[in-house]
């Protein structure tokens, strides 16, 4: 048995934040964090279960934007091809996320809620330039997501917000993305260290647009923009990969932990980042138009 | 609250029960329903022991609190067979992918999950999908070869 709870389970979004703010609640979305906690003993004396709040999944799209719903589950995005095609560094992240049975029950809300360094979920969605959707009694309020955290564990949500949504920035044509993760095993890991890039080419290979995000190497998941204004404007054929490298890791404040030392981090990103930008470089080459309308390219994904 | 009705079918029969909430699915399996098929391993969703179909998902029911099961759908180890044992618990006796025998209703229910929802799994994607399952006695290579066979039995081979 866990530790005792007393349990609400709000229908809306504005019972929640009441619910929140009354009992000083803690949100339960696809309990891979929350539920864990209590059998570790952690005691909670009031659980919000938000998942019987429908508005709260669905994934809608306009011309620039798609909009994830906070209890969107990893597993959505990894068994869907379009993702995978065209944001493929979200896709690298979310369907590397503990295993099968945690990516279906864990969300993207959940992922940025509980604000660990570590999140894969958080650095791919920087790099599409994401902004949280925050709702409270006082109706909602957009925050960027680079913004969202104050610490590890600790987000700018206030005692009545709760997380809404997740909006991605539409790619345009021959961009490209990557994620990659470094842990000591392929699955039920935590990133020793993650990297993301986003990039968008011209008619003439010259970089216009380049997003980059580093996970596991700060208190919080952080935009990284040394790399960022490196690339911007400069032609791929002119780019250094050990210069890139070296100006990926600037940044990075990683600490040493007994999952490894900040040494080793540093190395690693510094490897990381020259591959991941050559994932992202192929990914957009290949992209010869913007990606469809998400409701044009459904289908399950067979990897 | 914290008591709660829950409403459940569970291999394909309705039970109706007023519990405690701070239950997960895998106690109210074991203790309340009395199917202990479904193990406890880490009871923390690293190992996959306690793996049942839920709503069509394969999930850690160790981590799934039983509030959220009411009005759904859930598939143990003991739903896989009726007279005759699944094909994939054919396929695992007939390749011997079981040692001890504790990680195996997880296993196959992983293994039911992958061929619910792709009939000609690579080797590479069943891999993939049996990452949260696992196996002390280290026994993945047969456990492989029983769920490639059971895909072979039930749908054929691939083209």
């Amino acid at each position: 048995m866990l530790p005792r709870f007393d349990l609400y389970e709000p229908k809306t979004i504005a019972e929640a934040c009441a619910l929140k703010k009354e009992h000083n609640g803690r949100i339960l979305a696809g309990g891979t964090d929350v539920v864990i906690d209590m059998h570790g003993g952690k005691e909670f004396p009031v659980i919000i279960d938000i998942k019987g709040i429908e508005e709260l999944e669905t994934i809608t799209e306009d011309e620039n934007t798609i909009t994830f719903g906070a209890l969107t589950r990893h597993r959505t995005i990894e068994e869907s091809v379009f993702f995978k095609k065209y944001y493929s560094a979200l896709w690298d992240g979310c369907s590397q996320v503990g295993s099968v049975q945690i990516r279906h029950r864990g969300t993207l809300g959940g992922n940025i809620c509980n604000a660990v360094p570590s999140a894969d979920s958080i650095g791919p969605l920087q790099v599409f330039d994401a902004v949280c959707t925050v709702a409270s009694p006082e109706g909602d309020r957009e925050v960027a997501l680079k913004d969202f955290f104050i610490g590890p564990k600790k987000t700018i949500l206030g005692p009545d917000e709760i997380l809404k949504s997740i909006t991605i920035q539409k790619l345009k044509a021959r961009s490209g993305s990557c994620y990659i993760k470094y842990g000591r095993r392929k699955a039920m890991d935590l990133a020793l260290c993650g990297i993301s890039c986003m990039i968008e080419l011209d008619e003439n290979d010259t970089i216009v647009k380049s997003r980059w995000s580093l996970t596991t190497a700060a208190p919080t998941s952080i935009r990284n923009y040394p790399p960022e204004e490196y690339l911007t404007g400069r032609n791929i054929k002119d780019v250094d990969l050990d210069e890139l490298g070296k100006l990926a890791v600037k940044d990075a404040k990683p600490r040493s932990s007994w999952r490894s030392s900040a040494e080793f981090r540093i190395a690693l990103l510094d490897e990381m980042a020259k591959r991941a930008y050559q994932n992202a470089l192929s990914r957009a080459l290949e992209a010869k138009t913007a990606p469809p309308l998400m409701s044009e390219e459904t289908g399950f994904n067979v990897f | 609250m914290d008591r709660k009705t829950i409403n459940v079918t569970i291999n394909g029969e309705q039970y109706i029960r007023n519990v405690e909430v701070y239950m997960t699915l895998a106690e109210f399996l074991r203790e309340e329903i009395g199917l202990t098929g479904t193990k406890i391993g880490c009871n923390e969703g690293e190992c996959g022991g306690c793996t049942v179909i839920f709503n069509g998902r394969p999930v850690n029911s160790c981590i799934v609190l039983v509030n959220e099961i009411d009005g759904g759908d859930v598939l143990t180890i003991e739903g896989m067979s009726q007279d005759e044992l699944h094909p994939i618990q054919e396929a695992f006796l007939e390749v011997g992918a079981v040692q001890c025998g504790f990680c195996t209703p997880g296993m196959v229910m992983s293994a039911k999950a992958i061929l619910d929802q792709n009939h000609h799994p690579s080797e590479a994607y069943i891999r993939k999908n049996m990452e949260g399952n696992i196996c002390r006695c280290t026994g993945y290579v047969r456990i492989m070869k029983g769920i490639i066979l059971a895909a072979e039995r039930m749908y054929g081979k691939a083209e």
